[in-house]
């Protein structure tokens, strides 16, 4: 069974950071979205992810992201795996989830 | 589990070798777990109730057993008590009568000196010893006595007299003679010296009451008892001397005690008139009995409601599953509904699809395909993809579906069909998005025109050659409205075959995707099947079980 931890880091002067752990698909992006959702209501100019430890991400998840992208100015995910550069640069996403580095 | 899966399978060709029939509800092959048997689930409180009563008569027959013993010993125990009381009332009665034949002996059998020591003895009062003393010789004991104080004794001269008397004379001890005809039953009790000449004996008779009934008093340690006294050793109703009940010999639980007697003995016969080791002694057998059904009927009642609980469990745990069974079966069905029910006869190419539900198979997925046959020989090959599942992705789904079967039907190119199905569903509003892959083919020319809204690519297959052709990847569809789409075009050799796919065909949790479509071309090009086959061989031989995601794959290879 996949298992996501996501976890509120910093939310303050317009930008909101997640760290994000695990493995995030269909059975877990309902949690993901439990924590993030609170951030979206105060309107943050920046999304970030800390996604160094988040091992997969299926299309659901990423549809969540590229949901959120269009409710704030930027959103980016720092240290995302190859893996997951790898779905998102396939998805022609690139310029929608700013991926870090 | 090996679950039967639903394929709709489209093959180009024969009619016959066409469309797959849509699963039947039923056909799921679950084990028909039904209740079991009326009757089985009765074993446990049975087995309960059984083996609980068993243990209560064991404890109870145990209790009994142990009082019924307890009982006997104490009974023994008061009897042999008792008779130790009795045997301590002879030395009174011997030495009374041994001192008054001493006296007779040493006063030569003067009759006033007799009377004189005896008197105090006799009388009718409680205080008394005797009712009656006499004085013997023994050598005239036939004759009678030589002087009589109180009543008549009972013994009569005679030869009875004289040889109960010789005898008693005889015995270092004091004899003892019942004479116990009614009315007026008596004891007779002697006691002389036979060695002196002459030899007198001195006789005393003791009253016992007419209906020889004595109770004992309540103050006594013995008050919670029966008893019945006999002269000797045996307990004939002629030789009784006392009892405290009239009905005799005493029945039930009873313990007797034979005790010398002077030259006689006496028989005490006991019987406890209530338990001698208290009445919760004498009730646990019954307490334990009781108590004992009360709580193994309790626990066969909870036995029974447990089983009776657990048995409904199983039979809605049966329902369950054959619900689910069914709602997977509507699922495939409307899933089979939503994807093309046979795909267009093309001349020139042969095209195939297989899309396999993932493992939650009462959900539907969002994967689509679809061929449409254009004019002038073209043919407009789509694969798409919306994220999620349920009814949600699979309404979507159809709607995209259909909407580009319309834009076809323009003649719109691949680019200009994703810009318009952009403006169809917005992820913000709907949360959903889609990634489509357009591809339209010029059958006659040998070319491929390919416009991808996100989508992993497709991959082109030529006289041993694979190749994916990475043309430039555009937006999935529903992040922004009217994004736009670059198209590649490239010349296919003959017999091509294009293959194209949704994630679930190559994705792996654990690796990056590009491993996967290394996988899928490698497999593709040591295949040498025709196309249906070729897409069952792939989707068998890639998907890796339990597949959550579900898989579309379709093929189009030019004819020779």
């Amino acid at each position: 069974m996949a298992e996501l931890e996501a976890e509120v880091l910093a939310s303050q002067d317009g930008t909101a950071i997640v760290a994000v752990r695990g493995e995030l698909d269909i059975a877990t992006v309902d949690q993901l979205a439990a924590v993030v959702a609170p951030l979206l209501d105060t309107k943050p100019a920046r999304l970030v992810f800390e996604a160094e430890q988040l091992h997969f991400a299926d299309s659901s998840g990423i549809a969540l992201w590229v949901m959120w992208a269009a409710a704030v100015e930027e959103l980016q995910i720092n240290n995302p795996p190859q893996l997951l550069r790898r779905v998102i640069t396939t998805m022609g996403l690139a310029g929608k989830i700013h991926l870090t580095p | 589990m090996s679950s039967p899966y639903v394929e709709a399978a489209r093959r180009q060709g024969p009619p016959e070798s066409g469309s797959s029939p849509p699963p039947s509800a039923g056909e799921a092959g679950e084990p028909d777990v039904r209740a079991s048997p009326d009757g089985r689930w009765l074993w446990l409180p049975l087995g309960t109730l059984l083996a609980g009563l068993l243990l209560t008569a064991l404890l109870a027959f145990g209790a009994a057993a142990q009082y019924r013993s307890n009982e006997n010993r104490l009974l023994k125990l008061r009897v042999r008590d008792a008779g130790s009381l009795l045997t301590a009332a002879i030395p009174d009665v011997q030495s009374s009568l041994a001192s008054a034949a001493e006296l007779a002996a040493a006063t030569n059998g003067n009759v006033q000196r007799f009377r004189a020591f005896v008197m105090p003895l006799v009388g009718t009062g409680a205080g008394h010893q005797f009712v009656s003393a006499s004085l013997w010789r023994l050598s005239r004991a036939q004759r009678g006595p030589l002087t009589i104080v109180g009543v008549t004794p009972k013994l009569a001269a005679g030869s009875t007299a004289s040889a109960f008397l010789t005898a008693a004379a005889r015995s270092p001890g004091l004899g003892v003679i019942g004479l116990l005809q009614r009315p007026d039953p008596r004891l007779g009790f002697a006691f002389g010296y036979a060695g002196s000449s002459g030899g007198f004996i001195a006789y005393g008779e003791s009253a016992l009451p007419s209906n020889r009934r004595s109770p004992i008093q309540s103050s006594s340690s013995f008050a919670g008892l029966n008893y019945a006294l006999y002269l000797g050793s045996s307990r004939r109703p002629q030789e009784l001397l006392l009892s405290s009940v009239s009905h005799l010999p005493l029945a039930g639980r009873h313990a007797a005690e034979t005790v010398p007697f002077g030259n006689s003995a006496l028989t005490l016969v006991m019987s406890p008139r209530q338990p001698l080791s208290g009445t919760l002694a004498h009730n646990l057998p019954w307490i334990i009995a009781i108590a004992g059904v009360l709580i193994t009927l309790a626990f066969a009642a909870a036995a029974a409601t447990v089983t009776r609980r657990r048995r409904d469990a199983e039979r809605l745990a049966g329902e369950n599953r054959r619900l689910y069974s069914e709602q997977r079966g509507i699922a495939q069905t409307l899933q089979h509904a939503l994807l093309p029910d046979r795909l267009p006869d093309i001349a020139g190419v042969q095209t195939s699809a297989v899309y396999r539900p993932g493992a939650i198979e009462a959900d539907i997925g969002g994967d689509w395909y679809d061929v449409i046959a254009l004019e002038d020989q073209r043919v407009l090959v789509v694969v798409g993809d919306v994220c999620g599942r349920g009814l949600r992705a699979a309404t979507t789904m159809a709607s995209l579906r259909f909407a580009i079967r319309g834009y076809a039907a323009q003649d719109d190119p691949p680019a200009t069909i994703l810009t318009k199905l952009s403006d169809l569903i917005n992820i913000s509003e709907e949360g959903q998005l889609a990634t489509v892959l357009c591809a339209l083919f010029d059958v006659r020319r040998h070319e491929i025109t390919v416009a991808s809204a996100g989508h992993l690519p497709p991959l082109l297959i030529t006289d041993g050659h694979g190749e994916y052709l990475h043309s430039e990847v555009g937006l999935p569809v529903g992040v922004e409205v009217g994004a736009s789409y670059a198209t590649t075009t490239v010349l296919a050799p003959p017999s091509a075959t294009f293959l194209a796919y949704t994630d679930g065909l190559v994705e792996l949790r654990d690796e990056p995707i590009d491993d996967g479509l290394t996988r899928l071309r490698d497999a593709a090009l040591a295949s040498d099947s025709d196309l249906p086959d070729l897409l069952h061989e792939l989707v068998d031989g890639l998907r890796h079980e339990p597949s959550a995601d579900d898989i579309a794959i379709l093929g189009l290879r030019w004819r020779n």
